[in-house]
C-alpha cells in the first residue's frame, strides 16, 4: 500500500520540480499583470465616481462625472467616430489583408520578401506612422503637391484638413499600419487549408475564384473573427496614431475616446470625469470581447462534445 | 522722503524677519539649496533658466534643477506625482489661476513678508499680482511677461500691399488683409492650427473690440456679457481672420509659417512675444518685420498677459528654506528679470525696468511701453488661449468651441456665442 502511494506520487514530484520553471514563467507574470489590470480597472471605477479634479479625493458624486461625460460634445463626437472608424478601419484592413494574402498565396516569385515589406509596417511605432501620414497627407506639403508639381493642377486632395473627411485619414493610415497583420494571418490560414480538398474541387470543374469562394475561405472564418476582434481592440484604444496624424483636428473633428481621457485627465486636470470616460471605453471594449469569449467557450464546449 | 523710504523698508525687514524666523535662522546657517521642476530644457527657455541658476550658485546656492521635456502637463504629471508621494520640489513652474488650483492640494510657502521687503507689489500689473496671491498671500512670483496678442508685420509684404501704416483698430487691419489679398498674397495671415493658435485669434479679436467685455466674459464668466454683442462682433472678426489663413496648415504649430511670413507670402501675424525670439533663432533678422501691440478699437493698447511663474511649496528642510529664500529675491531683482527676459525675448515683470538700453530690441519695447499703456487704462487683461484667465478644464471648454469653429466654416457667429456660453456652463 505504502508502496504504491510513494511510486504513484514521486514521478509526480519530480515533475513538477522539472516544470517548475514553466509554471513561474507562465504564472507570475500573468498574476502580476491580471493583479495590475484588475487593481487599476478597479481604482479607475472608483475614481469615477469621486469628485477628484487635480488629485484623487474620496468623496461620492454617484453618476455626475458620467452624465457630464456622455452630455459633452466631445465624447459624442468621439462616439461617432468610433462607430465609423472601428467599422470601416476593421472591414477595409480584413479586405486589404484578405487580398494581400490570396494574392501572395499564387506561389509567386520573392514571396518573403513580399511579405516582409507587407508586414514591415507593423514595426514602426503609430507615432512615427501618424507623424509621416500628417506630412504625406498635409495638402501645402504632400500628395496634393507633388500632384500639383507635377502638372496636375486639379488634383485635390485635401481630407486631412477637411472636417468631414479627416477620420478617414486615419482610416487609411491604420489600415496601411495593420493589414499586413491580417494578412499574416490569413496567409497562414490559407495554407493550412487541405490541399486534398482544393484538388478535389478543382477535379470537380471549379474555377480559381470559385475554389476560393465556396471551399477556401469558409475555412477561414475563425481567423476572421480573431483579426476582427484583435483590429476593433486596437481601433477602440486608438490613440498615439491619432494623437501624431490630427491631434483630434480640424477644430474636434477627430477626437476619439482614447483622446477625450487623456485630455480630461492630464489637460484639463478632471480625473474624475477622465475616469468616466475610461470607464465607457472599458464598457465599450468589454462589448466586443464579452461575445467572443463566448462565443469561443461554445466553441470549445461543442470540439469536446464532439 | 528718504526716512519714510527706510523706515518702511526696515519695518518691512522686521516684519521680514518676524514672519520667516525659519528663512532668517537658515540663511545664516547653511548653504541654501533649491530643487526645482519645469518644462524649459532647450532653446532659449532652456538657456534662460541655466543662466538663472548660475547666479543662484554665484549667491552661494546648490542648484537643482530637473526639467521635464515635452508640454506643460507632462511638467504637471511630474510635479502632481512628488506632491502626491510628499516630495514637492522647493519651486516649480505654474503660471495663472493654476496656482490658486494646486495650493489646495498641498501646502505653499508664504511669500508675504519678501515680497513687501522687496516692494515688489507696486510694480506689477494688478490683475497679475492677484493670481499669485490667491487667498490673499503671496505663494508664487511671476517671472516673465509675454503678450498673446502682438502684431507681427511682414516687412516684405507691406510693399507688396503698398501699405506702410501700422493698423491700430480692426477695421484698420482688416483693410490691409485686403489690400494685401489685392497685392497678390493669397494668405494675408500666417497662422498655426494648434489650439492655443486658434484660441489666440478670439481672445485678441475680442479684446480688441472692448477690454471690458473681455474682463467681463472670459475673466468673469459673467453670462450677460457671454452672450453680449462683443462676443458675436469676436467670432465675426475671428472669422474674417481664419479666412485669410491657410487653411492647410493642419495641426503644425505657427513656426512652420515663419519662412513664409517673412518672404512677404503671409503678411501678417498675431503672436505672443516669444515669436520674437523664435525669429531670431530662425536667422532673421529684426527689420524683416515690425511689431505692434494687437488692433484695438479704441484706440490705445490692449495687453493680453501671458505671465511665467514659480509657486513656493512648503519644505521643512533649512537648506531648501534658505534657497526658497533666495530664490524669491532673484526672481523679484530687475537685473536677474533683465538678464532673463533678454534671453527669451519677453519683457520683465517689474514696470519699472528701463528697456532702453542696449540687448532690448524694438519689440520688446513697444510690448513694454504697451504694458504700461493698458495698465493705466486698464487694458491689461489676461489671456484665455494660455491659461492665464481661467482654469485648465474651463479654458479646454472654451478653447473646443472656439477652435471648431475656426476650421468649421458653416458655424454661424451667434451660434459660436450660444455654445461658447454653454461651454462654460457645462464645465463649471
Amino acid at each position: 500500500m505504502t508502496d504504491a502511494v510513494s511510486t504513484a506520487t514521486r514521478p509526480a514530484a519530480s515533475d513538477m520540480v522539472r516544470r517548475l520553471p514553466e509554471y513561474l514563467m507562465i504564472w507570475v507574470p500573468l498574476l502580476l499583470s491580471a493583479a495590475h489590470l484588475i487593481s487599476f480597472s478597479i481604482w479607475t471605477i472608483w475614481i469615477s465616481f469621486t469628485p477628484s479634479t487635480l488629485v484623487p479625493v474620496t468623496g461620492w458624486v454617484g453618476l455626475r462625472n458620467y452624465t457630464s461625460v456622455l452630455a459633452s460634445r466631445n465624447w459624442q463626437i468621439a462616439f461617432d467616430n468610433l462607430l465609423l472608424f472601428g467599422s470601416a478601419f476593421v472591414l477595409l484592413s480584413l479586405i486589404t489583408g484578405l487580398l494581400l494574402a490570396i494574392l501572395l498565396d499564387q506561389r509567386i516569385r520573392g514571396e518573403n520578401v513580399l511579405r516582409s515589406i507587407f508586414l514591415y509596417p507593423l514595426a514602426v511605432s503609430f507615432v512615427v506612422t501618424g507623424t509621416v501620414w500628417s506630412w504625406l497627407l498635409n495638402p501645402g506639403i504632400g500628395i496634393e503637391k507633388l500632384a500639383h508639381d507635377l502638372g496636375w493642377a486639379s488634383f485635390h486632395f485635401d481630407w486631412l484638413v477637411n472636417r468631414d473627411m479627416a477620420i478617414w485619414t486615419i482610416v487609411i493610415a491604420a489600415i496601411w499600419q495593420s493589414s499586413g497583420f491580417a494578412m499574416a494571418l490569413f496567409l497562414a490560414g490559407l495554407r493550412s487549408v487541405d490541399a486534398d480538398i482544393i484538388k478535389a474541387a478543382q477535379i470537380d470543374g471549379a474555377g480559381p475564384i470559385r475554389t476560393y469562394w465556396r471551399v477556401i475561405l469558409p475555412t477561414l472564418w475563425p481567423i476572421t473573427i480573431t483579426v476582427v476582434v484583435i483590429q476593433l481592440q486596437f481601433a477602440i484604444s486608438a490613440f498615439d496614431l491619432v494623437r501624431a496624424l490630427t491631434n483630434g483636428g480640424p477644430g474636434i473633428a477627430t477626437q476619439l475616446p482614447a483622446l477625450v481621457v487623456y485630455d480630461l485627465m492630464f489637460q484639463r486636470s478632471q480625473l474624475g470625469r477622465g475616469a468616466a470616460a475610461a470607464v465607457l471605453m472599458l464598457l465599450i471594449l468589454l462589448a466586443v470581447l464579452l461575445p467572443y469569449a463566448a462565443w469561443r467557450y461554445v466553441q470549445r464546449r461543442q470540439a469536446t462534445h464532439a | 522722503m528718504p526716512i519714510t523710504t527706510t523706515r518702511r523698508r526696515l519695518l518691512a525687514g522686521s516684519a521680514a524677519a518676524l514672519a520667516l524666523p525659519a528663512f532668517a535662522r537658515a540663511q545664516g546657517a547653511v548653504k541654501p539649496r533649491l530643487t526645482a521642476i519645469s518644462q524649459w530644457s532647450a532653446g532659449s527657455d532652456g538657456a534662460a533658466i541655466t543662466a538663472l541658476g548660475r547666479k543662484f550658485e554665484e549667491k552661494g546656492g546648490t542648484w537643482q534643477h530637473s526639467p521635464v521635456p515635452g508640454f506643460t502637463t507632462e511638467m504637471m504629471n511630474k510635479l502632481r506625482a512628488q506632491i502626491i508621494a510628499g516630495d514637492p520640489p522647493a519651486c516649480s513652474q505654474l503660471k495663472g489661476p493654476e496656482i490658486a488650483a494646486w495650493s489646495k492640494i498641498a501646502p505653499t510657502v508664504d511669500l508675504d513678508a519678501v515680497v513687501a521687503a522687496a516692494g515688489y507689489e507696486k510694480v506689477v500689473a494688478p490683475d497679475l499680482a492677484k493670481l499669485h496671491k490667491p487667498g490673499g498671500k503671496w505663494i508664487a512670483l511671476p517671472l516673465q511677461i509675454y503678450s498673446t496678442n502682438m502684431l507681427f508685420l511682414s516687412k516684405r509684404a507691406m510693399d507688396k500691399a503698398k501699405a506702410d501704416k501700422v493698423p491700430v483698430t480692426w477695421a484698420d487691419f482688416n483693410d490691409l488683409a485686403e489690400k494685401m489679398k489685392a497685392g497678390g498674397i493669397t494668405y494675408p495671415i500666417a497662422n498655426g492650427g494648434t489650439r492655443p493658435d486658434d484660441g489666440q485669434k478670439f481672445e485678441a479679436s475680442l479684446a480688441g473690440i472692448s477690454p471690458a467685455a473681455y474682463r467681463a466674459a472670459i475673466m468673469n464668466l459673467d453670462k450677460k456679457a457671454l452672450e453680449g454683442p462683443e462676443i458675436k462682433a469676436a467670432f465675426a472678426q475671428t472669422r474674417k481672420i481664419s479666412n485669410w489663413m491657410d487653411p492647410n496648415v493642419g495641426a503644425q504649430p505657427y513656426a512652420t509659417n515663419l519662412k513664409r511670413f517673412v518672404d512677404g507670402d503671409m503678411g501678417m501675424m498675431i503672436m505672443g512675444g516669444w515669436a520674437q525670439g523664435v525669429l531670431r533663432n530662425a536667422g532673421f533678422k529684426f527689420d524683416d518685420y515690425m511689431i505692434a501691440p494687437g488692433p484695438s478699437d479704441n484706440g490705445k493698447p490692449v495687453f493680453l498677459l501671458n505671465a511665467d511663474a514659480f509657486i513656493f511649496w512648503q519644505r521643512k528642510e533649512a537648506d531648501l528654506q534658505a534657497g526658497q529664500a533666495l530664490m524669491a529675491q532673484l526672481v523679484m531683482d530687475p537685473a536677474i528679470q533683465t538678464m532673463y527676459s533678454q534671453i527669451t525675448g519677453s519683457i520683465p515683470v517689474r514696470t519699472d525696468v528701463d528697456l532702453s538700453g542696449e540687448g532690448w530690441s524694438d519689440g520688446q519695447r513697444r510690448t513694454a511701453a504697451a504694458l504700461k499703456d493698458a495698465i493705466a487704462s486698464n487694458q491689461a487683461v489676461l489671456s484665455l488661449a494660455h491659461n492665464m484667465a481661467q482654469e485648465n478644464g474651463l479654458t479646454a471648454a472654451m478653447i473646443d468651441v472656439i477652435t471648431e469653429y475656426v476650421k468649421n466654416k458653416t458655424i454661424k457667429p451667434e451660434e459660436a456665442v450660444t455654445r461658447l456660453a454653454e461651454a462654460v456652463e457645462g464645465s463649471r
